[in-house]
């Protein structure tokens, strides 16, 4: 018996599953940026909005590229709803852990995927796989070094000016 | 698709129960889904698709409503064929559909042994 299934897709029902439901977290992650980029430009905190509205894109190149895959390896990928997201936040110090939150989830729901994938001993999306986890480093990090501000600079006085101009000037390097 | 129409002997029964069985087709490459009184051609992605239309019903809510027929009918965009079934109809299509997919499965393991990994 031919083994029809394989031929026409190299990842199992349940990676496709758990790819698809990435797909829509990148989803809701980069409506979340915009959201986030919305709110700091209603404020006047000009640069942190260009950092969640470029944040925002990287959510959805991501998207796109999981999207990509599921259909490469013979896969159905879904185009997801995105549906409630927060579009109000309590202070800019909140808009930053909301977003260090978010990475947090994605890396957890990463992590998650490649234990099932080593489970199924599925080493192809592994493989692929490994292209977020590394990015996920530079995610959290960013993320994290940003809500630092808040604690190495303060938000007294112009405090939230200062954090906003340094928002847009974190990097992440290996080195 | 009626069964006249196809060579019997040329399929392959990948899973049978009481209330119905799903064929392979190797000449075809596609699947037969012998359920409900209907013969239905699938192919990979449909019977997928099939398998996960079925498994998304919410039987004991489908039971409880009272508002509701006791029927549900099962069909995707881009299918040929609709199935009106009850609550038991649709218990014994999930159980064809998983056993199917876990001969799937199986028939996977034993060609990779057989075939993709002999040295």
């Amino acid at each position: 018996m031919k083994d029809l299934m394989r031929i026409k897709c190299l990842i199992s029902q349940d990676i496709e599953t758990l790819l698809n439901q990435q797909i829509k977290k990148e989803a809701h992650s980069s409506s979340l940026y915009l959201s986030m980029s919305s709110w700091c430009d209603q404020n006047g905190f000009d640069f942190s909005a260009d950092y969640f509205a470029k944040q925002s894109e990287e959510e959805r190149m991501h998207q796109l590229k999981l999207f990509k895959y599921v259909l490469d390896m013979g896969g159905n990928a879904i185009s997801p709803e995105v549906n409630g997201i927060k579009t109000d936040f309590a202070g800019f110090r909140e808009v930053f852990e909301d977003a260090l939150e978010a990475e947090i989830a994605i890396t957890q729901s990463f992590k998650n995927i490649y234990a099932k994938c080593q489970n199924e001993q599925d080493f192809v999306t592994m493989e692929f796989l490994n292209w977020f986890l590394k990015e996920q480093r530079e995610e959290e990090y960013k993320a994290r070094r940003a809500l630092e501000l808040f604690e190495v600079i303060g938000e007294e006085g112009t405090g939230r000016w200062e954090i906003d101009k340094h928002v847009n000037k974190i990097t992440y390097s290996e080195q | 698709m009626e069964k006249a129409c196809i060579n019997i002997n040329e399929l392959i029964n990948v899973f049978s129960t009481k209330q119905g069985s799903i064929y392979q087709s190797d000449k075809l490459n596609c699947f037969f889904v012998d359920f409900g009184g209907k013969f239905a051609r699938y192919n990979c992605l449909s019977l997928r698709k099939l398998k996960k239309v079925v498994e998304d019903i919410d039987i004991d809510a489908l039971l409880l409503n009272t508002h509701k027929a006791d029927f549900e009918l099962v069909t995707f965009n881009g299918c040929e064929h609709i199935y009106l079934l009850n609550a038991c109809e649709i218990v014994a299509l999930k159980e064809l559909l998983q056993g199917t997919f876990t001969m799937f499965k199986l028939n996977h393991l034993i060609s990779d042994c057989l075939h993709r990994l002999v040295v």
